[in-house]
């Protein structure tokens, strides 16, 4: 059974968030919550010599900001309510305190495989991550799985 | 340990394991922190509401402890975690130890690129979340 969509689905952006501020505060609440210690992250003068000349965030503070109110009713379904199944993350440049990100988001692809338990329908959301220099700083895919 | 430099990477070496008890407050406060207050991040009893048989900690948690295992292991060297992918199989449930662990898979010399297996078990050695990493060296 081919999995039937809309093609122009595809590609077209359906969400640009409006901007965050990043701080160094908010990096440090960040890290306390991951448990993090790498001086790179935490430590102001260490950060100095190391290879950003500063603190920056850890590279998983990428997938923090959030999608807009209305991410999931673009998220095309296939049957019973989609459940996240993973991220394909690339990381490309540093976020750092005084970054503005936006996401801007859209299907990448939709796709059918079948496991051990039955037929599944995977849709595939691109959201880039982008700093007030138009920097995409991380491509975000998530796999978000379906039962038709 | 952190490594030094791209020569002293071998197919093999070992990530970790870090062994992380996850308590129920520290993945409430992972979830407020980053804006995630769904019910089932939270307690037992939205978990519940929710269909879940108990509260869960947050997929991207799980992918920041991944993340957090290969930049402790890349420590002050100048490489870079270029990529990472997460699978998520199994719920991570708090109140439980975690052990998170990796291994080096294949070093690409021409591109100073290492790729590393990692993932999260639990106590029964079920692998909750499995992922690749790509490190990426100056």
């Amino acid at each position: 059974m081919a999995v039937e969509y809309d093609p122009a689905l595809i590609g077209r952006v359906f969400e640009v968030t409006d901007p965050v501020s990043v701080t160094a505060e908010s990096i440090g609440k960040f890290c306390t919550a991951i448990g993090e210690t790498n001086p790179l992250y935490t430590d102001a003068a260490a950060a100095k010599r190391g290879p950003y000349g500063g603190i920056v965030a850890p590279p998983s503070f990428a997938v923090t900001f959030r999608n807009g109110r209305h991410f999931f009713t673009h998220v095309p379904r296939f049957g019973r309510a989609g459940f996240d199944a993973g991220k394909d993350v690339e990381f490309r440049a540093p976020i750092r305190p005084g970054d503005k990100i936006t996401l801007s988001s859209h299907v990448k692809e939709i796709y059918e495989k079948t496991g051990r338990s039955g037929s599944m329908v995977f849709v595939v959301v691109r959201s880039t991550v982008q700093n007030q220099n138009g920097e995409a700083v991380a491509h975000i895919d998530h796999r978000f799985m379906n039962r038709p | 340990m952190p490594i030094t430099s791209l020569d002293s990477v071998n197919v093999g070496d070992t990530l970790g394991p870090q062994e992380i008890y996850l308590s129920k407050d520290q993945v409430r406060n992972y979830a407020r922190t980053c804006g995630m207050e769904a019910p089932r991040f939270m307690d037992d009893e939205g978990a519940r509401a929710e269909g879940l048989p108990g509260m869960i900690a947050p997929g991207n948690m799980s992918l920041g402890l991944l993340s957090r295992l290969v930049t402790d292991w890349i420590g002050m060297s100048g490489a870079r975690l270029a990529r990472l992918g997460t699978t998520y199989r199994q719920p991570v449930q708090p109140d439980h130890t975690l052990t998170v662990s990796g291994f080096v898979t294949h070093i690409e010399p021409g591109e100073k690129r290492v790729e590393i297996d990692v993932w999260i078990e639990n106590e029964d050695a079920e692998r909750l979340v499995i992922g690749t990493a790509s490190v990426l060296f100056p």
